[in-house]
């Protein structure tokens, strides 16, 4: 690991098909506790990029690292060993199993020794699905899936945790509840990559921010700089700045 | 129906029951009708008949009947080296034919008509190998045992019923409280988002295939031991292994084994109200009325 990096991408290009690139030669660092966010117009190739990374997306060239380890083509269900968790913006729990089993599944991969100790504890970071363990997943509002999607995957204790959208469809009273836990997780240690269309609740929790657009790196900066930036704001984030919905 | 009747159907449904828990774990997972399920159980049947023929010749004390039952010990053993050897022809047929299907994203519908070559194939194999004539795991006669209120049934009968129960619980209770059973309820829900738990989708599907290739296997002694032993049995069963598992809700254990209970009671029922003509009409009959009024089966959840 070098300078505190836990995840890195050297020219990465990525798409669902060799010959039409989404992703196209993304250079990309991330260090340790740090809450890193992409933006960038809506078919800008964000959430390619970060599925690229989590192995669900091929990737054509270039390499992903995680702690200093080339995991360019470790398979999607080992890159959580690796220390990166990943939650989809959409069906990210498993809405048949109860909320116990949803965790229990992610702790499986853990030593049986230190799998209740984990539950328990993402269990007191969210008490709202605590209360309703048994209860099957799919019958959670909107906003407590998200919990239960963060929760699932904080339960490896991973390094690196990267988000897909996590407002999508949530009231602005919950996307605030939601981003509010992305702090407190990250100041316990774990790097964030938050992919997301709402730029304002984005930059109001981001360190740093990328803007990608047609699958390349436009601009990248701290949040508070570009948040002020009135022309990175016309050229990349346009009316969805004017749009964008603040957390209550 | 009398009191026999219906323990006649139960004891049919058992392997229907059976049958049809691997017809919807592997639906359910795999996510195709595997129309070759039928011929697993023909192959477990068989695997067994030529394990216990070989155990029987080897060591001549084993084909010696056990207390009550028509069989000697060369047949449970001989079952268990079925299961072990289904299990390794299913995961064969997968890595020759399904695997590649899947590694293409193939539709549903060649899945399944990929699973009607694998069937024809399979079964033809069978008839090349072991001729077409029935065959029996013993010509030994059992007397039924009477049983009370009017009901016999043979110690072999009774055994089968016995282990189709312990099966049952047992995948229930694989399903419901162990890793592997949570990691296959996962990836029949959304196999990304298992992969992206750490769950390893490729194994799952490979421990599917066994499970269901061992329990068509004993399905398939059973139906031997009780009835006799053909290449056809395994088709001549997919009717109705597909309406308990339809009629159970996909994905349902104790669903479908409640559902082939079901099934072999209402043939019965039918042998003695309409004739036994009529008896293969009855999980067509079934089959169609859950898919217009509960398409979701008994223990299934709606859409």
């Amino acid at each position: 690991m070098t300078d505190g990096i836990v995840l890195s991408t050297s020219g990465l290009v990525a798409g669902y098909e060799r010959g039409l690139p989404i992703v196209r030669g993304v250079d990309f660092a991330l260090r340790g506790g740090e809450l890193v966010t992409i933006l960038g117009p809506n078919g800008a190739g964000k959430s390619t990029f970060v599925k690229a990374i989590a192995g669900l997306v091929p990737i054509h060239e270039g390499k992903v690292f995680l702690g200093g380890t080339d995991a360019t083509a470790v398979p999607a269900h080992e890159k959580i060993r690796h220390g990166l968790a990943f939650v989809p913006q959409t069906e990210n729990v498993f809405a048949s199993l109860s909320i116990a089993d949803n965790l229990r599944l992610a702790a499986d991969i853990l030593p049986r020794p230190d799998r209740a100790g984990r539950i328990d504890r993402v269990y007191g970071m969210f008490p709202d699905i605590a209360d309703r363990s048994g209860r099957r997943a799919g019958a959670l509002s909107g906003g407590q899936r998200q919990m239960l999607a963060v929760a699932r995957a904080l339960i490896v204790e991973p390094t690196v945790l990267i988000l897909d959208e996590p407002s999508a469809g949530l009231s602005p009273k919950i996307v605030g509840e939601v981003f509010a836990r992305l702090e407190n997780i990250k100041r316990s240690g774990v790097a964030i990559v938050l992919v997301e269309q709402n730029v304002k609740a984005a930059l109001a929790v981001a360190d740093r921010a990328v803007i990608l657009v047609e699958g390349q790196v436009r601009h990248e900066g701290t949040a508070m700089g570009l948040a002020d930036d009135p022309l990175v704001a016309a050229l990349y984030l346009g009316a969805q700045r004017e749009r964008a919905v603040s957390p209550a | 129906m009398n009191p026999q009747g219906l323990m006649d159907g139960l004891i049919a449904g058992t392997t229907i029951g059976l049958g049809a828990v691997g017809i919807t774990l592997t639906y359910s997972i795999l996510r195709f009708s595997n129309f070759a399920h039928g011929e697993l159980i023909s192959w477990g049947a068989y695997f067994a008949l030529a394990v216990a023929g070989l155990l029987g010749a080897a060591f001549g004390f084993m084909s010696a009947p056990i207390g009550p039952f028509s069989f000697g010990w060369a047949l449970p053993i001989a079952a268990i080296a079925a299961i072990g050897l289904n299990a390794v022809l299913a995961l064969v047929v997968d890595a020759l034919l399904f695997s590649r299907l899947r590694s293409r994203n193939s539709t549903v519908i060649i899945m399944v008509m990929a699973s009607f070559g694998a069937a024809l194939t399979l079964r033809n194999l069978l008839e090349f190998t072991f001729t077409g004539k029935p065959q029996y795991y013993t010509n030994a006669l059992q007397i039924a045992i009477r049983l009370g209120g009017g009901i016999r049934a043979t110690p072999d009968q009774l055994l089968s019923l016995l282990v189709a129960a312990l099966v049952v619980v047992g995948v229930h209770l694989l399903l419901t409280r162990t890793a592997t059973g949570r990691a296959m309820r996962a990836v029949s829900e959304n196999p990304q988002l298992a992969g992206l738990a750490g769950v390893n989708v490729r194994q799952v599907i490979r421990i599917v295939w066994m499970l269901g290739a061992a329990l068509a296997a004993m399905a398939g002694v059973m139906a031997g031991l009780l009835i006799q032993i053909r290449p056809e049995m395994g088709l001549d069963l997919l009717l109705p292994l597909f309406a308990a598992a339809i009629l159970g809700g996909i994905g349902s254990v104790p669903g479908a084994m409640t559902a082939g209970l079901i099934i072999g009671i209402s043939e019965a029922l039918a042998v003695a109200v309409v004739g036994a003509q009529w008896r293969a009409a009855v999980s067509f009959v079934i089959l169609v009325a859950v898919l217009l009024v509960r398409p979701q089966g008994l223990f299934g959840r709606a859409e």
